[in-house]
């Protein structure tokens, strides 16, 4: 066994000579860049018990399926969906469960004419200052790339934004549309998986008011006063919003926030179960917690303790995380959520100017 | 307790894509990285300086720069001692944006609140569209502070936040803002839907 010894500047050194950095890629599996300090000694360790259970899982999955590109959306699939959709059927099971296939086969060549369609030069704008600013650490989202996504990333954020005018484009979804085109490697999916989240999934999060969004954060805050009163009353101390730690987490549905793995399996409940997921994760990730945050004395320390709980062994393994995200947080009923957004979209409102 | 003589809370603000966050990380951290990735939202930074010997804490906001976010970000000006509304000379279009800026500023700042206009991005001097003098003419104007950064060359940068540092400092000893105990907290006086607690009502 190494023995790991924590040096004064935080890097680990080791007595035997490791090699756990030279046998995985500097590059993982969707493109993104590890960075420097990447621990690969415990993510090697990680990736060992976590092959077993992708392994099992897509044997479970290829039987269900049965080369089938249809799904009926059931108990057992729902099921299956929570515990992890193996990445080669991700983008068939999202636009599945999502409505979204549905949306593609009666709409041929809607796509392509929302391409075509007059552009808006605004709009045409706003997407291209973010283009370049999207997954820079990603090699597919370089210009040297030849698997360059950048284009495909332009396309579907120009149609969805004549699409859903009144949306038009909100920085994050650019994030967004880039896991989408990263999974499916596909336009045209991409879009109507847009179409899925943005028009029926989540509440209005990315219209100009965002109302969906103050809505959501509001809820979150009366879900943590319910749940764990003790982080909402130390947030209430320091007079701290939940717009100011937690918004990201809502916009980009835990891109960048989360590992990327962790992501991938919080979003095959997203297009199966619903928006409910986003707090199940974020209640799991507060409540876990708990005693890191109390711990803050400030403000500034308070945000630092909102970022820090996103980090480390507990959300990397996403098999485990994705377990506990349906027993921390307790009983979260779809009944609960509607009427908490009611009372708080109502609330949002009249606090507007 | 923690050990500083003064707490200033800097807002920076300005359209997206200007250098907002690329001047803060050149600042906090000593780094301009190749690709950095759009804020979202509201991110924090805190960096302490020494000044003539007086140690300054400084809590620096980097806000998202879509029209869309200023609902939210907005409330983060009421409290903060200075805001750096940045643009880029490289383009037209952020520096036609200030006024916008300039009216947000009015409507949510606190009316003792330090601004600094900052035209970042001195290195693509080649890209200049907004001449040095027509934006310090504008800062006149509107009795800003102006100054011209680059980020990516390291130019100006630590000027800017210790130059706007000894103006907080100055202003503080003359009695214009209160010391570091009764630095209003952001969010302070606000009607805050999102904190629809006892300790406000």
């Amino acid at each position: 066994m190494d023995t790991a010894i924590k040096s004064t500047n935080g890097t680990q050194s080791f007595m035997n000579q490791s090699t756990a950095k030279e046998r995985a890629d500097r590059v993982d599996p969707y493109g993104f860049e590890r960075c420097d300090d990447f621990d690969y000694e415990s993510y090697e360790e990680l990736m060992s018990e976590y092959l077993v259970i992708l392994t099992r899982r897509a044997i479970k999955w290829t039987r269900l399926l049965k080369g089938k590109r249809k799904v009926q959306k059931n108990v057992k699939l729902k099921r299956y969906v929570r515990k992890g959709i193996p990445n080669e059927h991700r983008a068939l099971i999202w636009m599945a469960a999502s409505g979204a296939q549905d949306r593609l086969e009666k709409n041929p060549g809607y796509y392509q004419s929302m391409l075509l369609s007059h552009h808006d030069s605004k709009l045409v704008e706003t997407i291209r200052t973010d283009l370049h600013r999207t997954f820079p650490d990603n090699i597919l989202f370089r210009k040297t790339s030849d698997q360059c996504l950048l284009k495909a990333l332009y396309n579907v954020l120009l149609a969805y934004g004549h699409h859903n005018s009144s949306v038009g484009y909100c920085q994050g979804m650019n994030f967004v549309a880039g896991y989408l085109l990263i999974i499916t490697k596909d336009e045209e999916k991409s879009f109507w998986l847009m179409d899925a989240l943005i028009g029926r999934i989540l509440p209005d999060y990315y219209s100009p008011a965002m109302m969906g969004l103050k809505m959501d954060l509001e809820v979150l805050g009366e879900l943590v006063k319910l749940k764990i009163p003790r982080v909402w009353q130390l947030m209430a101390e320091h007079n701290v919003m939940w717009t100011l730690v937690v918004s990201r987490w809502f916009i980009c549905l835990y891109i960048d926030i989360l590992p990327v793995e962790t992501v991938l399996r919080i979003w095959d409940c997203l297009f199966y179960e619903g928006s409910k997921i986003l707090f199940r994760v974020a209640l799991t990730l507060i409540h876990h917690h708990q005693a890191v945050i109390e711990q803050a004395q400030s403000l500034p320390d308070i945000c630092q303790a909102f970022k820090q709980i996103t980090q480390g062994p507990f959300v990397e393994d996403c098999h485990a995380f994705m377990q506990k995200i349906f027993t921390e947080p307790g009983s979260l009923s779809m009944a609960t959520l509607t009427k908490l957004r009611t009372t708080c979209r109502g609330r949002v409102a009249e606090g507007e100017p | 307790m923690e050990d500083y003589d003064y707490l200033f809370k800097i807002v920076l603000i300005g359209n997206a894509g200007v250098g907002k966050t690329c001047l803060v990380r050149r600042f906090t951290q000593g780094l301009f990285p190749p690709g950095q990735g759009a804020t979202i939202g509201v991110d924090f930074m805190i960096k302490t300086v020494e000044i003539n010997g007086e140690k300054v804490k400084l809590q620096i906001w980097d806000t998202a720069g879509q029209e869309r976010f200023r609902s939210i970000t907005q409330s983060y000006y009421r409290s903060a001692n200075a805001l750096i509304l940045t643009y880029d000379i490289t383009c037209e279009d952020s520096f036609r944006c200030l006024p916008e800026w300039l009216k947000e500023i009015e409507q949510y700042a606190n009316n003792q609140v330090v601004t600094i206009l900052v035209g970042n991005k001195i290195d693509l001097a080649d890209k200049r569209e907004v001449l040095r003098q027509r934006a310090e003419d504008f800062a006149q104007a509107q009795s800003m502070l102006y100054l011209e950064t680059s980020a990516k060359e390291s130019d100006n940068v630590e000027k800017l936040f210790l130059d706007l540092a000894c103006e907080l400092i100055r202003e503080a000893k003359q009695n214009k803002l209160d010391n570091n105990d009764t630095a209003p907290m952001p969010g302070e006086g606000k009607t805050i839907s999102y904190l629809n607690c006892c300790s406000l009502n």
